[in-house]
């Protein structure tokens, strides 16, 4: 085994040196050769000697003549009728001195003649105002008189609380059909729904991240049909179904715990018992030995309603729900502070 | 000639204090600065001699006070941070600063009426700024109420309990909970050292049995209840429970003739998670862990005649993110509950005046060498550095 493999790197080593050992005079024959070669193509096919010897002369090439923006007026220019639709960046049309593309060093970007940097990127050069104001002069005829009564953001809620929204594409290419069109977006202000407390956190906890807060907007995005009619019919089915859904009240729905809660509710809550336990036990000794047996026996059924019902215990109790609600927020354990002095009297 | 060299320079220094303070507090300065001719000792712009905590009021904030050595040995034998004892001894002197947190709370005790049930206060850092000074303040207040004659139950750092744990020993008073008797003698013994006056004073209202053999009989002194807790290692983290136990139960009675500070330092280890594991690798959650047990019950304010004093940290803390730094997030939902109502006190960085009696203070320890940093360009750099943020302050002046 170890014997092969010996001999066959023997008969390696000895095929890399055959050639090389060969090789070395035909290297001086082409460099001589290649000189000869290119000495002759420079002879017979260069533009500049066929040009001086052939027997027939190059035709002239026809002159550029002067560019466009050097005959344009700009007094009465119709500029939609020099771009009148989308097209590549043309030098001689643009009477605008722009540059682009990557400067030489301590120079700047080189000018528009000839600069393909130019024709490569997009341009709005059709959609100037003018064209668009003469778009609309065309299409003003089609149009039909905007309602009476719909004035106003307002009352367009008021009318059409529905909103619908889809996107129409048009492009220059082999197919009209873009399958992006089908998408349909339904919004509804979740406050012109008539729901009550118990059907407005049900539709909640069901719309999930569908739902804005501070817009008070819900949002059904439907994209899972092929055709934009079939996507807004099941978009209207899924907002009438949640709309009963969060009307029904199910049997598990009694097992709700304060975990399960959207919002933190100061009623019934940890806080709340221990603020009435030390509101308590402040107040009953005190007015036992202050004011001897009649207040004691006043004071000691604890007045739940009436230790509630005061002013601070109420401001101490928005400051709760407030740092419960908005964790980070300084402002909120500031004011908690202050409501918390106020409560134990300090 | 040596002494007249120096009173020269500390004039030159006292003068130049006065041209930057100009306007903000002027007629204070011009009462400091009459001072010298009363006290032996010099230097009273940035220093003062009520080393009371009950006698200082708002004319001292931004003064160091001297902490008596004898205090520091009795009220802090574990309850310092690491920095601020190395700093002791290399300036051979326990200075602290009266900051008004610290005199916030103060006045609440002074003000509080103690047959109602423990205030609780919880320091914590505005603008989430790390290294503000809440255990200095935590330590100011605890200095108070020991020279008031409180019994102080001082938990240096509540961190340390959940974390890092060496021995761990199922309980043997209730086989679902963990001992740390490491951890246990170790607070014993400086609890001992604190409350040396109390122990032999409190008597237990209860019977105690450790073991078949080993018991404690009620109306014994809480310090045989202590000695016990040092001695038998094992049953330590159950007497840290009893002695909370009957501390919580007198401490209420009106004939107590005690009042009690409970300072704990990271309260919000109490609601956490901890990193230690069982034996079988499954993590021990915080309510498993006696002696977390046992302080929960301390800081519930279910007692009279004293007062809760504690600090949130996040340095220190464990699966807590870096940003959080407010009650709500640190404690989370549960220690919320539990420590509601409480008083939220803020600490924040130095004001201008303290910054500059913090700066006069280490030019006259010495402690600032470098030429530029006497000059007003570097004073300047170093409040660009440091921000006034007490620690980032120290830190950086110990190298200049």
């Amino acid at each position: 085994m170890a014997a092969h493999t010996t001999k066959m790197l023997c008969v390696s080593l000895g095929r890399i040196h055959g050639p090389r050992l060969g090789l070395c005079p035909p290297l001086g024959r082409a460099t001589y050769a290649t000189a000869l070669s290119t000495d002759r193509f420079t002879g017979n096919k260069g533009p500049h000697d066929r040009g001086g010897r052939g027997p027939f002369p190059r035709r002239a090439r026809r002159d550029p003549g002067k560019p466009r923006t050097e005959k344009m007026d700009s007094g009465d220019l119709d500029w939609t009728t020099v771009y009148p639709s989308a097209t590549p960046f043309r030098p001689g049309s643009v009477p605008l001195p722009v540059r682009m593309g990557y400067p030489v060093k301590g120079g700047v970007p080189p000018e528009k003649k000839g600069n393909l940097e130019l024709v490569k990127i997009p341009n709005f050069l059709h959609l100037t105002p003018a064209a668009i104001k003469k778009h609309c002069e065309a299409l003003k005829p089609f149009c039909t008189e905007w309602p009476s009564g719909l004035d106003t953001e307002a009352d367009l809620d008021q009318h059409f609380p529905i909103r619908v929204q889809s996107t129409s594409y048009v492009s220059a290419g082999p197919s009209v059909r873009n399958p992006a069109a089908r998408v349909i977006h339904l919004r509804v202000k979740l406050s012109s729904l008539n729901l009550d407390d118990h059907a407005r956190k049900k539709m909640l906890k069901l719309l999930g991240d569908r739902y804005r807060k501070d817009t008070d907007i819900l949002t059904v995005k439907t994209d899972s049909c092929p055709l934009r009619q079939q996507n807004l019919d099941y978009a209207m089915y899924l907002l009438t179904a949640l709309f009963h859904e969060s009307w029904k009240t199910e049997a598990w729905e009694s097992e709700i715990t304060r975990a399960d809660f959207l919002d933190y509710v100061w009623e019934d809550s940890a806080s709340q018992h221990s603020i009435l336990d030390t509101l308590t036990r402040m107040t009953a000794p005190g007015e036992a030995q202050g004011e001897g047996e009649a207040a004691a026996e006043e004071a000691a059924p604890p007045p739940r309603e009436q230790l509630l019902g005061r002013a601070e215990v109420q401001e101490y109790r928005e400051s709760v729900t407030r740092v419960k609600n908005e964790k980070e927020s300084e402002s909120a354990t500031l004011r908690y502070r202050e409501a918390v002095k106020k409560v134990l009297g300090l | 000639m040596a002494l007249q060299r120096v009173s020269f320079r500390l004039r030159q220094t006292v003068a130049r204090v006065r041209s930057i303070h100009t306007s903000g507090c002027g007629h204070q300065q011009e009462a400091l600065a009459a001072e010298p001719e009363r006290n032996p000792e010099p230097f009273s712009i940035f220093r003062t001699q009520e080393s009371d905590p009950a006698g200082q009021s708002e004319k001292h904030i931004g003064q160091y006070y001297t902490i008596p050595p004898a205090h520091i040995q009795t009220v802090f034998p574990h309850g310092l941070p690491a920095r601020f004892q190395v700093q002791m001894k290399t300036f051979n002197e326990g200075c602290v600063m009266v900051r008004p947190p610290a005199l916030e709370v103060i006045s609440y005790l002074k003000k509080a009426d103690y047959s109602k049930p423990a205030l609780r206060f919880l320091f914590f850092w505005l603008d989430g700024v790390k290294g503000s000074g809440k255990t200095m303040s935590l330590c100011h207040t605890v200095h108070y109420c020991a020279t008031q004659g409180w019994l102080v139950v001082h938990i240096p750092d509540a961190h340390l309990w959940v974390k890092n744990c060496k021995e761990l020993l199922p309980s043997s008073y209730n086989a679902a909970r963990f001992d740390q008797p490491l951890q246990a003698t170790n607070w014993l013994r400086n609890f001992r050292v604190t409350n040396e006056q109390f122990l032999s004073k409190i008597q237990t209202r209860h019977r105690y049995v450790w073991t078949k053999r080993e018991f404690t009989e009620e109306g014994r002194p809480l310090g045989e209840l202590v000695d016990q807790g040092i001695a038998r290692v094992k049953s330590s983290s159950d007497v840290v429970g009893a002695v909370i136990k009957e501390l919580r139960l007198q401490s209420s009675q009106p004939e107590a003739g005690f009042r009690m500070a409970v300072a704990v330092d990271g309260v919000n280890a109490l609601w956490g998670r901890s990193s230690i594991k069982k034996e079988d690798r499954s993590p021990v959650s915080v309510e498993e862990l006696t002696l977390v047990h046992n302080l929960r019950k301390l800081v519930k304010n279910d007692w009279c005649g004293g007062a809760i004093i504690a600090t949130l940290s996040q340095t220190g803390s464990l699966y807590t993110p870096k940003t959080s730094y407010l009650p709500h997030e640190l404690l989370g939902e549960e220690g919320f509950d539990r420590m509601d109502p409480f008083v939220p006190v803020t600490v924040s960085n130095y004001s201008e005046k303290e910054f500059e009696s913090c700066y006069l203070y280490y030019q006259d320890r010495h402690w600032l060498q470098h030429s530029q940093s006497r000059t007003e360009e570097g004073k300047k750099e170093i409040v660009f550095m440091s921000c006034r943020n007490p620690t980032a302050l120290e830190r950086l002046c110990a190298f200049l």
